[in-house]
């Protein structure tokens, strides 16, 4: 399974690379409303892969067999203000989480300190997970705010 | 508007949609596994902190799946720039070289900048572009909306009063 997992992750980022969602400049021009290349991708990823999801949740079982189990994500505060400080992440690098991995792939330097920043980010988020778990109605600290 | 990397167009936007949407179909139907990528940054954080959020049970779990995914997502990348111009260190980044002219430093500590509010916005709301923008909205789940609008909603004010009103610029 792991040789899986690294096929379709180097179909991914193979993807993210050649489609501008990895780009600096497709980023800024989304925000700017200047380019419709990744409305377009993400757009296009959903319109296909909602009846995908559907038909297999129907089905029920993987290729193989196995139930087929979805862990949905929690709905809380951290939704709206998480959402808000990642877009001003995403805008500032120019890459969302995946694309900061095939940028380094890439040979683009820069997107190293991204990923120092990222998991600095991530690990003070865990650090003070139990003092702003109340105020932002967080899952217990077990569940986490779900993956993704 | 050429990519940075190959000097050339990007693929066009309804052929890589429908790629970014095989891959998430495939780790769903061959793995039963939910798209989602910023979770791997926590995963990264658990072999290096003995913190009680990155000893959750779910993050041990996921290391197994996740890891090996994020590792081809950096061949991905290296496998997209052999094939085009050849592997070479890149410290180009277009439009933020035109509006201000940073040196190597400078874009380091710019590029940190953004990585911190990535990592800790994304674990806050839960998961990123993938995990919520494509899986949940897919499966429309509420909080992925709700996260998506809040994404999209922050980075276009950041974009927009970067460029529009910091930098000036004339697109």
């Amino acid at each position: 399974m792991t040789l899986l997992y690294v096929l379709l992750g180097t179909a991914f980022g193979f993807i993210l690379s050649r489609s501008g969602a990895a780009d600096y400049n497709y980023i800024q021009a989304m925000f700017l409303f200047e380019r419709f290349q990744l409305y377009g991708i993400i757009g296009t990823a959903v319109a296909v892969t909602a009846p995908g999801v559907w038909l297999i949740k129907r089905r029920g079982r993987t290729a193989a067999g196995r139930p087929i189990e979805i862990e949905l994500k929690p709905l809380h505060r951290g939704n709206i203000v998480g959402g808000l400080l990642f877009g001003v992440g995403w805008s500032i690098a120019g890459m969302c989480p995946g694309p900061i991995f095939v940028n380094i792939g890439e040979g683009k330097v820069y997107a190293l300190a991204a990923l120092a920043g990222a998991l600095i980010g991530a690990g003070v988020f865990g650090a003070i997970y139990r003092q702003i778990q109340h105020w932002f109605r967080l899952p217990p600290l077990a569940l986490g705010t779900g993956d993704g | 508007m050429p990519l940075i990397l190959t000097h050339m167009p990007p693929l066009h936007w309804a052929v890589a949609g429908t790629g970014i949407a095989a891959v998430t179909l495939c780790l769903l139907f061959l793995a039963n596994r939910r798209l989602g990528i910023s979770t791997g940054f926590e995963d990264m954080c658990s072999f290096v902190t003995a913190l009680p959020y990155f000893r959750r049970s779910s993050v041990r779990s996921g290391r197994q799946w996740r890891l090996p995914f994020v590792a081809g997502l950096f061949i991905g990348g290296f496998l997209s720039a052999v094939l085009s111009t050849g592997w070479r260190p890149i410290w180009d980044l277009g439009m933020l070289d035109q509006a201000l002219a940073l040196g190597p430093a400078g874009k380091l500590a710019w590029m940190f900048v953004g990585g911190l509010f990535i990592g800790f916005g994304t674990r806050l709301a839960g998961g990123c572009t993938s995990g919520h923008g494509i899986f949940g909205l897919s499966n429309f789940e509420l909080p992925s909306l709700i996260t998506t609008m809040s994404f999209m909603a922050g980075g276009i004010a950041t974009t927009q009063l970067l460029y529009r009103v910091v930098f000036h610029w004339q697109g």
